[in-house]
């Protein structure tokens, strides 16, 4: 029953804020200067022609209008089209005006939806890669908190934390995939395209985890109840992995929650630098292009996803150590 | 044997000087050798940003395009002592360039670290002191904010104006405040229950005077300790932006385009894009070592009380 | 620094010529790597524009694919040794029967790729669609007619306008021939192409653009079974495709690039000084720079010298407003040289002494497209500074330049934007009269009698040699002292390709190989 009530009461928050969220990126879009209708109907197109196709696109309405049409479309799940992309998927450029109120251009939906896998899929194995890094070090840190393993840990998530990403995959791709050719590096054609990616956002990503796991497993060491189980007679390993660890693991959840705006970040650079074709590629793409209703769609995406891993983040938490105020 | 040998005598003994909380973290974390080593390399890297562009007369700026793609010392073939750590795609000196771009990092970095300190631990001080209504909106508004992701907020804004310095640091700071204004209004939740809170009110003291003289003083600091290491992380967002050419834009030289133009040398003249990323890497690192030992010593002064 | 005497009299023996980009037809029927049945993977810098209809864009990225998929009149080879030369392709002659009327006859059996024959209505319905003034890219000289006297023959008249039909002489080799069903039916014509060439067209998928083998060319089937056009923005990531595999012939190398893929045995290179200038537009419609004293101004500040330095390979000397390879180029004398004390003399003349006064001027440059851009123009940038000029510079990738290259009614975007010209056949007014002229300014928006008066006279020249003249002595010096734009230098092509693409030869526009046929 307090899952549930928690859950009601949690999505019912999400859902306001996604709205709030929204509301302030479409009215972001609408205040700042850059008229996209002028790259809607392409280089060439005298001005005349811009006012119509803007008043036809609804453009000139007052804000409130806009965005009152914009909610029940998306109520109806319909994310509006893009600007620049014809439903070919291309970039389009100079040229002359191609009319976008016909439905010849492509649904937001469509494009986030064809690029969310290759963004999840990086993000899980920089996780994962994250995670192997990051363990090892972390537990061992934490469990010898004045040994050489703190130190070691401590230095790591320094160094970790102090390289720029964007430099360092473009360190890695000289290094592995042009000069000893371990690794492809550009695009997408086929899994090993992810490999070098996920590395970067692993180190962009692994000092959190070590620095959490050191100093909470470190103060669950100190705890009672571990010495309690040490004078019981339990081996070391069965005290570490089920009892400190599971103790530890709540921070380390609430950590992921906190750390997921970093990670859409490092996300979004990775996939410029590596053309990788995921949503961060699309975001950084749309927004210089000014491609409102992409921009709008991926922001609401986002916002969406965040609230719901946190609903998540705090469940398990729950989960793991009842404790835990939900 | 005389009455007055019994007697014990206090020892002369020196006052014990109460220091306060303050005090005692900075002076433990300066016992801490990786503090002390942060401190230096950063001091050091400060005071050459600041003042060896002054007194040399390489300029940072000015293209010499015959003397382009020069290596750093004893690399290669053609360095030349002018140009110590190379050139690059234009002729202008890699060490200059790379100077000045420090300056600009740890300028955008040290005043966004510090308007987001001055708005967030203002508003959430605010909140969490008034309670109810206010409460209520300002971490609505920080939830809202929170789930935007900085960098589309900032590429939004940027993206579709013209990036300048102050436009920067305001973006900066808009996807900061938020994180900070939570932790001061939990702070100033807990605070607000404090005994000495209540006998001032008794006394009569304002809200305002309440927060700004009494309460803050206790909150902010180890809030303020570490915000240290935010600085490191808006460097870093700052690179970022200049990478994407939402940053400081040319001929200024900022980290972010600087390596942004090297990816299409990295073959041929690889210096161009190592090493800002080392300058950036070991500031940056400093800052870190700095912030994670003030850190380390508050958790521990804290955790002791 | 090559000079471009030592170019031209050189005759480029061996590793040059003359060109446009176009991969040549001929090397697609035989070469080696037609072989493998493998599809070619060709990666452009430039995006096309999604509207399939020539008419509309003037975008380099698309006139290649055009190059493959429509058929032309004729074809201009531009071979150094024979530069006027004319390979008929569609027709079978040209011939002049008035000053005002050429006679086309043309080829038998050709198909379009939907199946309808090709005819001369074909030829009617094109050039009358595409000489209209409304059409973004104006080519032609001025309106025309075209006469069909039966299927296969057919005159070009221009008698109404008054100019030479003997312009289309050249011009032929440059306009794609489109379907006059699908010119009927405009949203057809922009939907897909449609044309004669040796690749049909299938598909855009995301940013490649699909084409087949078209069976039914009249050289016969291309060995290569397929072509795949791909828009890559940035020149790294082209560089490293090529490097890893992906990509098998890339476009607008620079000059480490080349170094690099030199070293490779795995590939070669092709460089060819090209019909393409590279121009600094300066928006001459809204102030300040509608006055030619200040445009001069900023032209005698800029040391074009140390902007080719910056190019290395990628650019060649060139001293008026077109190619070396045009017809009627010739070294301009009061072509603007980098001058401060004119420079500085012109500004206090304009009334802004020392620069003092002068709003902030935007200059707008690509990056990804062409190569060394974002550098030249940060020097260049530099160098008008020096003279007082106050310049913001924005760097852009290549869509969004591509949407505000264009003169707009109140000028455009900016006061000065980089771009580069290359139009595919020697015909000097597919620059001139494209940009300079004031029916057409494309993106300079200049509107000056004298300019229009020293075009018109030279387009109605009724001899080749009295247009050359007229073209050398009054035209283009006219052009240079007005400067609506300053030519910095004349593009080399670098293509990098597989060696197993062995046997090919990139004629930037021509098919040297071309032996048999003359396609006669």
């Amino acid at each position: 029953m307090l899952i549930l009530e928690f859950l009601i009461k949690r999505i019912a928050q999400g859902i306001l804020i996604v709205f709030i969220t929204s509301l302030i990126i479409f009215t972001l879009l609408r205040v700042v200067p850059g008229d996209p209708v002028r790259l809607i109907v392409g280089g060439m197109a005298p001005p005349d022609v811009v006012e119509k196709v803007a008043t036809k696109m609804g453009l000139r309405d007052p804000i409130i209008v806009q965005y009152g049409r914009y909610m029940r479309g998306l109520l109806q799940g319909d994310l509006g089209q893009s600007y620049l992309r014809p439903r070919s998927g291309m970039i389009a450029t100079g040229g002359q005006y191609i009319d976008p109120t016909k439905s010849d251009m492509a649904p937001v939906i469509d494009q986030i939806l064809e690029r969310l896998p290759f963004t999840l899929q990086l993000g899980g194995m920089a996780l994962l890669f994250a995670m192997l890094i990051s363990f090892p070090i972390g537990i061992a840190g934490g469990l010898h908190q004045n040994g050489w393993q703190n130190a070691l840990a401590f230095a790591t998530q320094s160094l970790f934390v102090s390289i720029p990403n964007f430099w360092l995959a473009i360190v890695l791709i000289l290094f592995l995939s042009v000069k000893l050719k371990l690794l492809p590096a550009l695009g997408y054609q086929g899994f090993s395209y992810v490999l070098l990616p996920a590395i970067v956002l692993a180190v962009e990503i692994a000092p959190f985890i070590i620095r959490t796991l050191t100093t909470s497993l470190g103060e669950v060491m100190q705890s009672t109840f571990i010495d309690e189980a040490r004078v019981r007679g339990l081996s070391r390993r069965r005290i570490v992995y089920s009892h400190a660890l599971r103790n530890a693991a709540v921070p380390l959840v609430n950590l992921l929650g906190i750390q997921l705006s970093t990670l859409i970040g490092g996300v979004l650079v990775i996939e410029y630098i590596f053309d990788y074709p995921g949503l961060g590629n699309l975001t950084v793409v749309s927004v210089v292009g000014r491609d409102f209703p992409v921009i709008q769609g991926i922001a609401i995406t986002t916002s969406a996803v965040f609230v719901f891993i946190n609903i998540i983040v705090d469940l398990v938490a729950y989960l793991v150590d009842p404790r835990v105020e939900i | 044997m005389t009455v007055a040998t019994i007697i014990e005598t206090e020892p002369e003994r020196e006052p014990v000087r109460i220091q306060s909380v303050n005090r005692r973290i900075l002076l433990a974390a300066w016992r801490m050798p990786s503090f002390r080593i942060g401190l230096f390399i950063l001091t050091a890297l400060l005071l050459v940003s600041a003042i060896y562009p002054e007194i040399s007369s390489v300029s940072a700026t000015k293209m010499v395009v015959k003397d382009k793609f020069l290596p750093p010392l004893f690399l290669g073939e053609k360095w030349v002592w002018e140009h110590p750590l190379g050139t690059d795609q234009l002729g202008r000196d890699m060490l200059m360039r790379s100077l000045i771009g420090l300056r600009y990092s740890l300028l955008v970095g040290v005043v966004t670290v510090v308007l987001i300190f001055i708005i967030g631990c203002g508003l959430g001080l605010f909140a969490g002191f008034k309670g109810r209504w206010w409460d209520i909106i300002i971490m609505r508004i920080t939830d809202a904010q929170l789930s935007i992701p900085m960098i589309i907020l900032a590429i939004t804004i940027l993206g579709v104006s013209r990036p300048t310095v102050p436009t920067i640091i305001i973006v900066l700071a808009l996807s900061g405040w938020p994180l900070y204004a939570r932790v001061a209004r939990s702070a100033a939740v807990a605070e607000r229950g404090k005994e000495y809170v209540r006998g001032l009110r008794v006394l009569g003291a304002g809200d305002w005077r309440i927060l700004l003289l009494f309460a803050a003083p206790n909150i902010l600091p180890p809030i303020a300790f570490v915000a240290v290491l935010d600085v490191a992380r808006m460097m870093i967002l700052e690179a970022i932006l200049g990478f994407l050419g939402l940053g400081i834009q040319p001929p200024t030289p900022s980290f972010g385009s600087i390596i942004a133009d090297s990816r299409k040398y990295l073959i041929n003249a690889w210096w161009i894009a190592t090493i800002p990323g080392v300058f950036l890497a070991v500031a940056l690192t400093s800052i870190n070592l700095v912030g994670s030992a003030l850190e380390k010593a508050r958790n521990r002064i804290y955790g002791g009380l | 620094m090559i000079n471009r005497r030592d170019l031209m009299l050189a005759g480029l023996a061996g590793a040059t010529a003359y060109g446009f980009g176009r991969v040549n037809p001929d090397f697609l029927i035989n070469s080696a790597f037609a072989a493998e049945g493998k599809t070619l993977r060709f990666l452009g810098a430039e995006a096309l524009t999604g509207n399939w209809d020539p008419t509309t864009h003037t975008n380099l990225g698309q006139l290649i694919v055009e190059g493959f998929v429509f058929g032309y009149l004729t074809r201009a080879p531009m071979r150094p040794q024979k530069p006027d030369e004319l390979v008929f392709e569609l027709a079978e002659s040209l011939q002049p029967i008035d000053t005002y009327t050429m006679e086309v006859k043309l080829r038998k059996g050709i198909k379009f790729h939907d199946g309808s024959p090709f005819t001369a209505a074909d030829v009617k319905a094109t050039y009358e669609y595409g000489c209209q003034p409304d059409r973004p890219a104006q080519w032609y000289p001025g309106l025309v007619t075209v006469d069909v006297i039966d299927d296969l023959t057919c005159r070009i008249n221009t008698k109404a306008q008054g100019y030479p039909a003997t312009l289309y002489y050249y011009l032929s080799s440059f306009l794609p021939i489109m379907s006059a069903k699908d010119i009927a039916n405009k949203a057809q014509l922009s939907a897909r192409m449609n044309g004669t060439g040796p690749y049909k067209y299938v598909e855009q998928k995301g940013d490649t653009t699909v084409l087949t083998a078209n069976p039914d060319f009249f050289l016969g089937a291309p060995k290569i079974p397929g072509l795949e056009y791909r828009f890559v923005g940035d020149t790294t990531t082209r560089t490293l495709s090529l490097l890893n595999g992906e990509a098998d012939i890339i476009e607008r190398l620079e000059q480490e690039q080349v170094e690099t893929i030199a070293k490779d045995a795995r590939f070669n290179i092709h460089k060819a000084v090209s019909v393409e200038n590279k121009y600094l537009f300066f928006r001459c419609s809204k102030k300040p720079f509608d006055d030619p004293r200040l445009r001069l101004a900023a032209c005698h500040s800029i040391d074009r010298k140390q902007v080719l330095e910056v190019l290395g390979v990628s650019g060649t000397y060139s001293k008026a407003h077109i190619s070396p390879v045009k017809f009627g180029y010739t070294e301009v004398a009061e072509y603007p040289e980098y001058d401060p004390a004119k420079a500085q003399k012109l500004l206090a003349e304009a009334g802004f002494p020392k620069g003092k006064g002068l709003p902030e001027l935007t200059y707008y440059t690509s990056v990804g497209f062409y190569p060394k851009t974002k550098e030249y123009a940060e020097l260049i940038t530099g160098m008008l500074q020096e003279q007082g000029f106050k310049v913001n510079l924005q760097t852009l990738e290549v869509a969004a330049w591509g949407n505000l290259l264009y003169d707009k009614p109140g000028g455009g975007e900016g006061n000065m934007i980089d771009c580069g010209w290359c139009t595919g056949s020697p015909e000097p007014d597919l620059v001139l009269r494209t940009h300079f002229h004031s029916s057409s300014k494309r993106i300079c928006g200049i509107v000056d009698k004298e300019i229009d008066a020293v075009l018109d006279k030279e387009r109605n020249a009724t001899t080749l040699e009295e247009r050359k003249k007229v073209l050398q002595t009054e035209t283009l010096p006219t052009i240079a002292r007005k400067a609506p734009a300053l030519a910095l230098f004349t593009s080399v092509f670098i293509h990098a390709y597989s060696k197993k693409l062995d046997g090919l030869y990139i004629y930037p526009n021509g098919m040297q190989d071309m032996t048999k046929a003359t396609l006669a």
